[in-house]
């Protein structure tokens, strides 16, 4: 048969195999074999990533609760606080009010002892002075001078006569 | 073959060189062949009896071995060289081939197991068919051959005449097609000897435990089918590629036809009517075979080599 369609070639059988043993080795070495590590290396790069986000919005959704729980015993403890220091607030206010008051009738009361006791002194103070004052004027009037005896006398009565005055 | 137009041109030159005597089926012929190995591009001394003689196909394969490797490499390289993994420009349908042959032929046929290592063969094996098609209906040796023609106007046996014989498509060869169906016998051979040991792989070609009058029927048939089919392999591809182009051609050479007996105003009235629309029709539907002759091979390859991993009867 010398149709070229069916004329066998082994030269070109053998050239075939050659050239597509060497793209083979070259295509697998420098680009199929790094490129589909590359994929999978980018694929689970990807799947990672994905997993990260996930966890992450769980770790979010799991702070998020936590800041709303600590929120809501944040407020329920400062409400138990407001109360609370509204009842002491009231209750120191009482008691001060208490000790006010108690502070100022003792004050009251000191205030008046005090009154008393200088009322005495001052009684006791115009007293002398009157029985100095009665007794140069009684001298003046006798114009002289009694004696010792009859001074000591008089004024034990005069005395009897003021004690007299005063007990009525 | 992409423009109807450069191959009635060069038709036309042929028709011219034999004058009156236009013969469509040598034209034809001479067009989807193989150039002649007599008169090679390159001469090499044989070698065992085997002349290594580079003609137009081996000059085919080399082209289109060499594009590949430098626009895949270069792609690849480019890809890898990123601090970040973004797939740019072609990367992307690259990357799209290169996760459709592992996820979709690879990995259903071999097994997880074996995905990796089977994978860069099917991805090699599916590029280069393609692009052998695909470069048979891109017109580069037309054009060629039309610039030599009006331009460069070189002697008879130049370098670049010698370009012009022969047809372009080295996957329509069957030599070489049978060559890429032995890569795939091959690879069967190693995938089962891989997965279950040299001999056992053998014993696996027949189903154990049946009566021994049914492997004298059993072993015979086995062996016939594990040589049908890179048998089939071969055929299959072969003769898809030559046939559309032949189709082509025939529906082209209805031009010289018609002129011859009717003269020449309704030679180009048919090329105009019906050769070159249709011709350009069937183009189109070549760019599909060429698609899916380059994936059918792969596919087989890939069942083929994943029966060998996983025997079943």
């Amino acid at each position: 048969m010398d149709n070229p369609l069916v004329q066998p070639d082994p030269g070109l059988f053998i050239w075939t195999i050659v050239t597509f043993l060497v793209l083979l080795t070259l295509l697998a070495k420098f680009a199929w074999k790094p490129l589909l590590e590359a994929l999978e290396t980018r694929q689970q790069g990807i799947r990672q990533a994905l997993d990260d986000a996930q966890a992450a919005k769980q770790e979010l959704q799991r702070l998020e609760q936590e800041a709303a729980q600590m929120m809501r015993k944040a407020r329920a403890e400062a409400e138990v606080l407001i109360t609370q220091s509204r009842a002491d607030a009231d209750r120191l206010r009482e008691e001060i009010r208490q000790k006010a008051k108690a502070d100022a009738e003792g004050i009251m009361r000191n205030a008046e002892r005090q009154i008393q006791l200088e009322t005495g002194r001052a009684l006791q103070q115009i007293r002398s002075e009157a029985v100095d004052l009665s007794v140069m004027i009684a001298s003046k009037i006798i114009q002289r001078n009694i004696t010792k005896e009859d001074n000591e006398r008089l004024i034990a009565d005069a005395l009897k006569q003021v004690e007299g005055t005063r007990a009525n | 073959m992409m423009l109807g137009q450069e191959h009635a041109q060069e038709l036309g030159e042929h028709a011219a060189g034999v004058a009156e005597k236009f013969n469509a089926g040598e034209t034809i012929i001479h067009h989807v062949s193989n150039s002649p190995i007599s008169e090679p591009l390159i001469h090499l001394p044989k070698l065992a009896g085997i002349d290594f003689s580079v003609t137009k196909h081996v000059l085919m394969l080399w082209l289109v071995a060499a594009f590949v490797l430098v626009v895949v490499i270069t792609t690849v390289r480019r890809y890898l060289k990123q601090d970040k993994p973004i797939p740019t420009g072609f990367m992307n349908p690259l990357e799209a081939l290169v996760e459709f042959i592992r996820d979709s032929i690879a990995l259903p046929n071999v097994g997880k197991k074996w995905v990796n290592t089977w994978t860069p063969l099917l991805l090699t094996l599916f590029v280069f068919i393609f692009c052998a098609n695909a470069v048979g209906l891109v017109p580069i040796f037309d054009v060629l051959g039309l610039v030599d023609h009006f331009v460069l106007h070189t002697g008879d046996h130049s370098f670049i005449k010698q370009l012009l014989h022969g047809g372009t498509t080295a996957t329509a060869n069957y030599n070489v097609t049978a060559a890429l169906a032995m890569i795939t016998f091959s690879a069967i051979i190693v995938a089962g000897s891989r997965a279950h040991g040299v001999v056992q792989h053998w014993i696996n070609l027949v189903p154990h435990g049946l009566a021994w009058p049914i492997y004298i029927l059993l072993i015979p048939i086995e062996l016939m089918g594990m040589l049908v089919r890179p048998f089939a392999l071969t055929m299959r591809l072969a003769a898809n590629m030559t046939g559309g182009h032949i189709a082509i051609l025939a529906i082209l050479s209805f031009v010289f036809l018609f002129a011859k007996m009717f003269g020449h105003a309704v030679g180009v009235g048919v090329g105009v009517a019906a050769s070159v629309p249709l011709a350009t029709a069937i183009s189109a539907l070549e760019i599909i075979v060429v698609l899916v002759q380059a994936y059918v091979f792969t596919l087989l390859s890939a069942v083929f080599i994943g029966m060998a991993i996983h025997v079943h009867h």
